[in-house]
């Protein structure tokens, strides 16, 4: 199987194998003929790929006859919210977030700055597989302009979201992992806007990922070395595109990913009682938080298309998903490491709590997640069949959303195919690591690919 | 079978009409296909100022990355200037994006080889090879190479002419020129070249905005601006560019246009008094070349059309100079390109030496008109009209190189197929323009006779 994914989520792939120029014009034509002809933001993250992609994707789209405006290197957010301040028609994000450095991807970013919901992005599949793109003629080709102030209109929208008061006055000190990833531009800055004393590392968009840019703690090793040798109060680690966060405390102690979105939803809950939205995969820890205020969880399938969406709908104060990634929607609606940050560090700053004593209030569970590499044509029979195996099973009751989620009446196992990579991912979680052990037992057992 | 009439793929590039058939993703597979005969290596891009300049810019530099390139971007620059900075830089190829002369609606991209010479005959087959098995060099994602702009490479051009030509005379008056830049490549540079070479300059079409305010073919009829700028400045020349800035027309003191034919004769007249040499032009360029040659006791060798053919044809014969009856001087003591930055520095030195004015040189000249004309044309047939051509003056001189080139007591005529567009072309010389027009008319006549 070619490592290549086209799907609700945008097309991914490798570059040198996969992902070629001319498949990436195809699908920039296809997205200017789906909102244009019109204005469109372009942003790329640091991978060295960066500049052929974006070279496709301005060729796709000046052939469509939209103006494109070159953010250059930029996080996601950042674009996300330009599109609105510069009152765009849409945007394309070329980073593959957390995926190794020789991967790439198109993200589709609509009018109001959420991406294409799932229903949009088939129809713009549809335009691409049909292939009969808009052509302008030449009276009618416009040209690319250069934007340099994203980053910035990033900062004023966070600043002016947040009371920056206490954190200016506590002065923590905070270590941050860029990855040498667009985050490189803008989490130094906004840390030093917050008042903190700042410890980067990693922070050189023109180097390579020190390590992959998926924030956990397999990869918080370099920035938990600078927590305990600089007495930080806090370490972040961020992808490369701005949107997923891990934290480590100021033991120096790396948390599970999980922990972000949890400690972000006892945060927002502490200011603001109201609806929680997460994923179907996430901990039930938040469930448990939410308990704690008396508010709502809603359960969307993966994907922050669908967390954008319920968190508009219903008007919710936090939402994310189980990766480190949080939408603060008081900044936006989408996932924002630096808003995250915001949020974090406004709290410590407020209570000065240590992180680990807010940690150690959580609910502490279990979640073990496995993957099984599956031929794309068999994924569907798999997951159709553990549906069948599992329909019966006494004491359990089944949410199909997205794939299947077996709920028990103390953890739950959670059955999907992937929307990046050619797999299926169980995820189960529970109160002890031995019940964990044994759910995901149970799971594999019933999964027979 | 209809052929596509807007697309032109050939050895000499690629050529079509953008919102049509040039599309983005036909432009980055011939990058990658070109990257990939270029071997991965550094590959000088530059472009003209159409307006779709920027959209073919973006495939091209899209599709050399995916092959593994190394781009150095030259930026909005005259097609000449890409191959002197491949020769300068040593790098392995180039790609000016340009569809010269042609209407605003095309664009093309011209390659340029290690040798800063445009691709041509087995090197442009083996690039359409490459092109069409498809099999490109596909650099992994963290070997992408990078994107070197050059914002000093109008500099270099600029330094190029004046190192070889020096200043002009400080002891004369100071010519004033108008230059007619099209809009085009040449808008920035020009100006700052006849300036840094001593002249006083008027521009008129100097903002490079890829409108056209003329059709971009420097012939009398489109220069009708430049001839009043001219006569209203009392200026000493006009020059006329193209949009990739390669070709050069002039207007006389006098506002009136000396036809394309004699910016080269006046050119070869300025060089060979200095260092005689033998001379290169095309079969259909005046033939008022061979007795301005012979008046310094060189040799006139023609080739088949194309600036490939005649830098091949010069490279052969050790030319000091050559060129092309359109306005193309090739001077290879500083670019191995038709440049009409090199032309201009020339021709005013010319004017400088021989202290006279333009419409004096002209009346020096050899008193031949020549006349150009083209009419649509089912390309296919093209083989049965020039095989009725030979057969109907089989009694002549002929010239079979490339097309029929055929010598009449009075006049010679050469009937010949575009590489560019879907056109047949007739070019006549005679004594006298009505003479030459009459030829080329029967002859198109009696093409269209034969076709019927």
């Amino acid at each position: 199987m070619k490592p290549l994914k086209i799907g609700v989520s945008g097309v991914r792939g490798v570059v040198g194998e996969t992902l070629t120029p001319d498949l990436i014009v195809g699908f920039a034509q296809a997205f200017g003929t789906y909102l244009g002809p019109g204005r469109i933001l372009v942003c790329r993250d640091t991978r060295p790929s960066g500049p052929m992609v974006a070279a496709a994707v301005m060729a796709g789209l000046l052939n469509t006859g939209c103006d494109v405006v070159d953010l250059g290197i930029c996080p996601t957010p950042s674009l996300q919210l330009a599109v609105r301040w510069l009152g765009a028609d849409g945007g394309i994000s070329i980073t593959a977030g957390h995926n190794p450095a020789h991967w790439n991807a198109l993200k589709f970013v609509r009018q109001d700055g959420l991406y294409l919901t799932p229903g949009q992005a088939e129809e713009l599949l549809d335009i691409y597989h049909q292939g009969r793109f808009e052509k302008a003629t030449w009276d009618r080709m416009r040209t690319r302009v250069e934007q340099g102030e994203a980053i910035q209109h990033h900062l004023d929208v966070l600043s002016a979201s947040f009371d920056l008061a206490a954190p200016r006055r506590r002065r923590l000190k905070v270590a941050v992992d860029c990855c040498n990833g667009s985050c490189s531009l803008l989490a130094p800055r906004w840390l030093a806007t917050l008042g903190c004393k700042v410890l980067a590392i990693n922070d050189d968009p023109s180097s390579p990922f020190p390590h992959t840019p998926e924030p956990k703690p397999e990869t918080a090793g370099q920035v938990r070395a600078l927590v305990k040798a600089g007495r930080a109060d806090i370490g972040l680690v961020h992808d490369a595109d701005g949107e997923r966060l891990g934290l480590v405390d100021e033991t120096g102690l790396a948390l599970s990913e999980e922990f972000t979105l949890a400690l972000a939803t006892d945060i927002a809950l502490r200011h603001r009682v109201g609806p929680v939205v997460t994923n179907v995969s996430t901990t039930m820890a938040i469930d448990r938080i939410a308990a704690r205020y008396g508010a709502t969880v809603v359960r969307t399938p993966v994907g922050q298309a669908h967390i954008s969406e319920a968190i508009l709908e219903h008007g919710a104060v936090i939402g994310g998903e189980g990766n480190g990634s949080v939408a603060v929607p008081r900044v936006q609606a989408s996932h924002d490491s630096a808003a995250t940050t915001g949020l974090l560090l406004c709290h410590l700053a407020e209570t000065g709590a240590p992180l680990s004593a807010l940690v150690a209030a959580l609910p502490q569970l279990t979640m073990l997640k496995e993957h099984v590499a599956i031929e794309p044509s068999v994924i569907y029979s798999a997951l159709q069949e553990f549906r069948d195996a599992v329909q019966d099973e006494a004491g359990t009751s089944v949410d199909l959303s997205d794939g299947v989620k077996v709920a028990f009446a103390d953890g739950w196992v959670h059955v999907r195919a992937s929307n990046t990579e050619s797999m299926i991912r169980l995820i189960v979680e529970a109160d002890t690591s031995a019940r964990a052990t044994e759910l995901m037992d149970w799971g594999r057992d019933r999964l027979r690919p | 079978m209809r052929a596509i009439p807007t697309l032109k793929i050939s050895i000499s590039g690629v050529r079509g009409v953008v919102g049509d058939s040039l599309t983005p993703d036909l432009l980055t597979r011939f990058s990658q296909a070109f990257g990939t005969y270029m071997g991965s290596g550094r590959v000088v891009v530059g472009r003209d100022t159409r307006t779709s300049g920027e959209m073919v810019r973006q495939a091209v530099v899209s599709g050399l990355l995916s092959a593994g390139c190394r781009i150095v971007d030259a930026g909005v620059c005259p097609t000449p200037t890409v191959q002197l900075l491949v020769s300068k830089l040593r790098a392995h190829g180039g790609i000016a994006i340009t569809a010269s002369h042609n209407p605003p609606e095309w664009n093309a991209l011209k390659f340029v080889g290690p040798d800063a010479l445009f691709l041509s005959g087995a090197r442009g087959h083996e690039l359409l090879d490459i092109y069409h098995q498809g099999e490109y060099t596909k650099a992994r994602g963290t070997r992408i190479r990078v994107v070197e702009s050059m914002p000093g490479a109008l500099d270099q051009h600029i330094a190029a002419v004046l190192e070889a030509l020096g200043p002009l005379p400080a002891d004369r008056r100071r010519p004033r020129v108008v230059l007619d830049a099209c809009n085009g490549a040449g808008s920035i540079v020009g100006p700052r070249l006849l300036e840094a070479l001593g002249a006083e300059v008027i521009g008129i079409n100097t903002t490079p905005d890829g409108r056209f305010p003329r059709p971009a073919e420097p012939t009398p009829e489109n220069l009708k601006a430049l001839c009043a700028a001219v006569r209203e400045h009392r200026a000493d020349i006009g020059f006329a560019q193209d949009m990739d800035a390669d070709r050069l027309a002039i207007v006389s003191e006098l506002g009136e246009p000396i036809g394309e034919e004699r910016t080269l004769v006046l050119a070869v007249e300025h060089v060979l008094g200095r260092t005689p040499g033998p001379v290169v032009a095309n079969l259909s360029t005046t033939h008022a070349l061979e007795p301005v040659a012979q008046r310094f006791g060189c040799a006139v060798f023609r080739t088949p059309v194309g600036e490939a053919n005649v830098t091949e044809g010069m490279q052969r014969h050790r030319a000091v100079i050559g060129g092309e009856g359109n306005g193309g001087v090739i001077y290879p003591r500083i670019n191995f390109a038709r440049d009409s930055l090199v032309g201009m520095g020339l021709l005013l030195h010319r004017l400088a030496d021989s202290g006279r004015t333009v419409s004096e040189l002209v009346s020096a000249l050899p008193a031949l008109e020549i006349v150009k004309i083209q009419f649509p044309f089912p390309s296919q047939r093209l083989g049965e009209v020039l095989r009725k051509a030979r057969r109907e003056y089989a009694d002549f001189p002929m010239d079979l190189r490339d097309g029929v080139k055929v010598m009449l007591p009075d006049a010679w005529f050469l009937l010949r197929g575009s590489n560019t567009e879907p056109v047949l072309r007739v070019v006549a010389e005679a004594a006298s323009e009505d003479a030459a027009r009459g030829v080329a008319e029967k002859v198109r006549d009696q093409v269209n006779e034969w076709l019927a």
